[in-house]
């Protein structure tokens, strides 16, 4: 899922200050797993808002609704009936959702309430890591399902480094080295000769080297 | 007399624009400079020109330098990163290269390595701001440097379209002018009329301001730019002027010294840009008087 981390308070009023009347949209999909702009976080976020305004001695109004997915033009439609009565939006989805939303409202200002950080997973309770780069080849099929570019501190194809040591990385002691964690998987299953392969310099097309990268799936176009 | 110091002059300056090799055979670069040494003020280098892969235009302007010719090299954020160009900086520095050109650098989507991983760490004006801080002898992480370099750095606009676009990159341009650039590089049009008002408006900027005068080298190449670069002002008379000319390489050299005649009394200075055919560049300097 896409990960991601609500706004220092302060950034967030300082966006949305010189509105009075405020629509405040959040997510049911990746930001809701990741505790970062659902429902729940929807509501707490209004009610620091408001009470950071109300002791301003100012009162705003903010308006709660949590979309089904902010990045389809078909859940942002729903916006439509309360849009006239807000002067700015601010979106507690990842800049995927905030993007659809200002296409469709451009009338509107949109602000993001979340950094959106990475593709991930969940580690454990409260902890999610990164583990995708979207770089368009998947190569998890040769590196025993662990993604080196995604891991990896240098995304190095051919690994490990010199600063490896008993299986960390030396960027810090809990950052665990992604080409250890591929040789043991691979030993695990039998498959030490894909480590042998020498991995040639990626081709980083499919990554976005060519601009911003589009799927057309042509069975399902319209 | 270095370049900066002949703009503070006001003396007009001609530039040619040189390529390194794709390879290591510098021999046709030395000759060519070697043809030009007391006929033009610098060598401007591209660096990885149109995206597509040569030796380097560190290692250009140092051979520029060796040729006893004042070297302009380009800088750009595509393919090397904050710490990599500043480390170029201060090397250009010490090989004796102190005229930089802040370009935007080609899409690598239209170049020879279309698979490379893109850098795009700083952009123009951030580079700008990288030359700024370096010249006050503190790099972007903010550490003092053991020795100061010294630059004469300037920008380039972007290919005009329309009179909409030319007002954006005169805001474009000014912005980078605060950001310190000391000079404009300003693409070719062939309308000298038109490009004079371009050139005016750029002058506005109270920096000194080069016109590039491109040479055209057949029908084919005429047709294409006035095709795909409309504000180019590329007119069909000019492509008829070189279809029915007897010797057509000779008429795009007159064409091309004609330009700089007509450029000279107009801007600071003119960049001649002969892709590929720098062995004419003498011939186009006879036509222009120069």
């Amino acid at each position: 899922m896409i990960t991601a981390e609500q706004k220092p308070l302060n950034e967030i009023i300082a966006y949305i200050s010189p509105y009075d009347r405020i629509l405040l949209v959040g997510c049911n999909e990746c930001v809701t797993v990741c505790s970062a702009g659902g429902r729940k976080e929807v509501g707490l976020l209004a009610s620091a808002l408001n009470l950071h305004f109300l002791k301003q001695g100012r009162t705003i109004d903010i308006k709660e609704m949590t979309l089904e997915r902010q990045c389809d033009p078909e859940y942002v439609e729903e916006l439509v009936s309360e849009i006239d009565r807000a002067d700015a939006i601010l979106s507690m989805a990842c800049g995927c959702g905030v993007q659809t939303i200002a296409e469709r409202y451009k009338e509107k200002p949109v602000f993001p309430a979340v950094n959106t950080k990475f593709m991930g997973a969940s580690e454990s309770q409260g902890v999610w890591v990164e583990r995708c780069k979207g770089c368009g080849d998947c190569m998890l099929g040769i590196t025993g399902g662990i993604c080196p570019v995604a891991r990896c501190s240098k995304h190095l194809l051919n690994g490990p480094c010199g600063g490896t040591s008993n299986g960390m990385c030396e960027i810090s002691p809990d950052v665990e080295c992604a080409w250890c964690l591929i040789w043991e998987r691979l030993k695990a299953l039998g498959m030490e000769n894909r480590y042998e392969e020498i991995m040639e310099a990626k081709d980083w097309r499919p990554a976005g080297g060519g601009g911003p990268r589009k799927i057309i799936r042509e069975d399902l176009s319209l | 007399m270095t370049l900066q110091t002949k703009f503070s002059k006001e003396e007009f300056v001609i530039l040619a624009e040189m390529n390194t090799p794709k390879g290591v055979d510098i021999s046709d670069l030395v000759t060519n400079v070697r043809h030009l040494k007391s006929r033009i003020d610098a060598v401007v280098i591209p660096d990885m020109d149109n995206g597509v892969m040569h030796m380097s235009a560190l290692a250009g302007g140092a051979i520029i330098r060796q040729q006893g010719l004042e070297p302009m090299i380009h800088i750009y954020g595509r393919d090397r990163n904050r710490m990599a160009i500043q480390g170029d900086m201060l090397a250009a520095h010490v090989l004796g290269i102190h005229n930089l050109l802040v370009v935007q650098g080609e899409n690598i989507a239209h170049g020879d390595h279309q698979d490379a991983k893109l850098v795009d760490d700083l952009g123009e004006l951030d580079l700008l701001g990288m030359v700024h801080s370096l010249l006050k002898g503190t790099d972007l992480a903010g550490f003092e440097l053991k020795g100061k370099p010294e630059f004469f750095t300037g920008c380039q606009v972007q290919p005009i379209r329309d009179d909409d676009h030319l007002e954006e990159e005169l805001k474009t341009a000014k912005a980078k002018v605060d950001a310190g650039a000391q000079y404009i590089m300003v693409p070719p049009v062939f309308d000298i009329a038109y490009y004079t008002q371009i050139l005016n408006k750029f002058k506005s900027l109270n920096v000194p301001v080069i016109a590039t005068v491109f040479m055209l080298k057949n029908v084919g190449m005429a047709r294409y730019i006035s095709i795909n670069d409309p504000g180019s002002k590329l007119s069909e008379a000019l492509i008829t002027r070189i279809r029915k000319a007897k010797d057509r390489e000779t008429e795009c050299i007159h064409i091309a010294g004609e330009m700089i005649k007509e450029l000279k009394t107009e801007v600071a200075g003119i960049k001649i840009s002969a892709s590929g055919w720098e062995d004419r560049l003498p011939a186009i300097l006879d036509c222009a008087g120069l």
